[in-house]
């Protein structure tokens, strides 16, 4: 036979005929027949996502125990450490923040409750928030401090792993 | 000639035992942590080991910027909670439900919507979003069970949730995967620049920053201009399929912003506008006909320049009230 057409002929065949990755883990070769593999497979699952849920479980313990600074009952709204850096901004929101929770609350509940109500006008949407541009700029701003001292952690922990 | 014979026989062989799955002796046996997680999730995603996953509390209200695990804990009812997530440009947000105890026939909820809303404006606008507004609401008592990964569109996503007994509780896992060709994007930053990019597609794109900054265009490339100089008969570009247009407003929502300048036309170097406004957007339309390109920077207008503007301004639709 002409090597091209073989060539041609073994590359359609292996283009058209398409094996899930999770089939070439090691499990039993039964999943091949068509009516026991979808059961099969979601047994799999089951047992993966049991085992998962108990790995992080684990984790959350072990990490908790590893901080105990967690533990105590920190302001709810300020988990993270006061820096000179943030410390202005975050002072600022310490200051604007209890009274916004206990002014907004029965305002907010007041307004989510008429908006989850249908209104006239097609266009509103159903739930939403009355915050200020100057509020929203705030959080994001502690967001992102938040966001590039974990990046910080991380390259931290990446580096003392390269380092080992 | 047994040369070829012998390498298509091998060649035959090799396919033969792909097809019937024995390369998973190629691979290694053992059944790691990370290759459960590829089990579960079918999207590519980076392995990162169980001990570097970030965790913390949520908030009632909060803010993410970041990936990780975050839980909430209901010490006692409440009503009216909002959790905003925001990524960087190219970057969409993926929150996946990780274990919720909640009381659904109770009235409890968690929605998460693929956008921000405030005040009742969202962004994206409507005209901007490719989903109606229902549908971008996906609450997790109608659905969850069925779709516990909820992925947003664009760079931000919202979840609100109401819950009524103390000690319910809810676990989210939040990432941030690649989007190639960002669309919609809220700056987190005063100061940037930034490239959009709409390739060939039928669709509107808007750039929000919540602050009031000096736009300055630097490369504007609009398919039809390179080809034919456009005579425009009629002012402005509401004719043109493609163009860029500059919006001003104390909303969120780009569709009930004031437009200060529409750009159609091409230009010779940098175009500047300062918008004294709480809210600039700059926004590009699409006919679907060409690659549309806009390149600009933005910063922060200062208190100096901010009164100025306030002054001289004839239009005062950003100083209201």
């Amino acid at each position: 036979m002409k090597p091209v057409p073989l060539v041609l002929l073994l590359a359609t065949v292996l283009l058209t005929s398409h094996i899930p990755p999770s089939v070439s883990r090691p499990q039993d070769l039964a999943m091949f027949n068509g009516h026991g593999y979808k059961s099969q497979l979601d047994e799999v699952f089951q047992k993966a996502g049991d085992a998962v849920s108990y790995l992080i479980g684990e984790n959350i313990l072990r990490y908790l125990q590893r901080n105990p600074r967690l533990q105590t009952g920190f302001p709810p709204q300020f988990p993270f450490e006061v820096t000179p850096l943030g410390s202005r901004g975050l002072g600022h929101l310490a200051r604007s923040l209890p009274p916004f929770e206990q002014q907004r609350a029965p305002e907010e509940v007041n307004s989510l409750e008429d908006f989850v109500k249908l209104t006239k006008r097609n266009d509103d949407p159903p739930i939403s928030i009355d915050l200020t541009f100057h509020l929203l700029r705030n959080m994001i701003e502690m967001a992102r401090i938040e966001s590039q001292k974990e990046q910080a952690e991380l390259n931290r922990k990446y580096l003392d792993e390269v380092g080992k | 000639m047994e040369g070829t014979f012998r390498e298509q026989l091998f060649f035959l062989v090799l396919c033969l035992s792909f097809l019937k799955g024995d390369t998973r002796y190629i691979e290694e046996n053992d059944i790691t942590p990370e290759g459960l997680f590829a089990l579960l999730n079918s999207e590519l995603k980076r392995e990162i080991p169980e001990t570097l996953i970030y965790r913390r509390p949520l908030r009632c209200l909060d803010m993410v910027a970041v990936e990780g695990q975050f839980t909430f804990t209901a010490d006692r009812p409440q009503l009216s909670c909002a959790s905003f997530f925001i990524a960087e440009p190219d970057q969409v947000i993926s929150v996946e439900y990780d274990s919720v105890d909640i009381d659904c026939r109770g009235g409890d909820f968690i929605k998460v919507f693929d956008g921000w809303v405030m005040k009742g404006e969202k962004f994206p606008s409507s005209q901007d979003h490719a989903l109606p507004l229902m549908e971008r609401y996906v609450d997790y008592c109608d659905s969850g069970t069925v779709r516990r990964t909820v992925r947003s569109s664009q760079n931000v996503a919202m979840l609100f949730f109401r819950i009524h007994t103390a000690g319910s509780s809810f676990t989210l896992t939040v990432r941030k995967p690649i989007n190639p060709f960002p669309c919609n994007i809220i700056s987190q930053t005063p100061e940037g620049s930034f490239t959009m990019v709409i390739p060939q597609q039928h669709r509107n794109c808007s750039f929000s920053i919540i602050y009031p900054v000096e736009i300055k265009i630097a490369e504007l490339s609009l398919g039809h201009l390179n080809d034919f100089p456009i005579k425009r008969s009629i002012p402005g570009c509401a004719g043109a399929g493609d163009f860029v247009e500059l919006l001003g407003g104390n909303g969120m929502d780009p569709s009930k912003m004031f437009p200060v300048a529409d750009l159609c036309y091409k230009f010779n170097g940098p175009a500047q506008m300062k918008i004294g406004c709480d809210n600039t957007v700059v926004r590009m339309v699409s006919s679907g006909r060409f690659v549309n390109r806009v390149a600009f920077q933005y910063r922060l207008l200062d208190r100096q320049e901010l009164q100025r503007i306030k002054v001289n301004s004839v239009e005062d639709f950003c100083f209201t009230g």
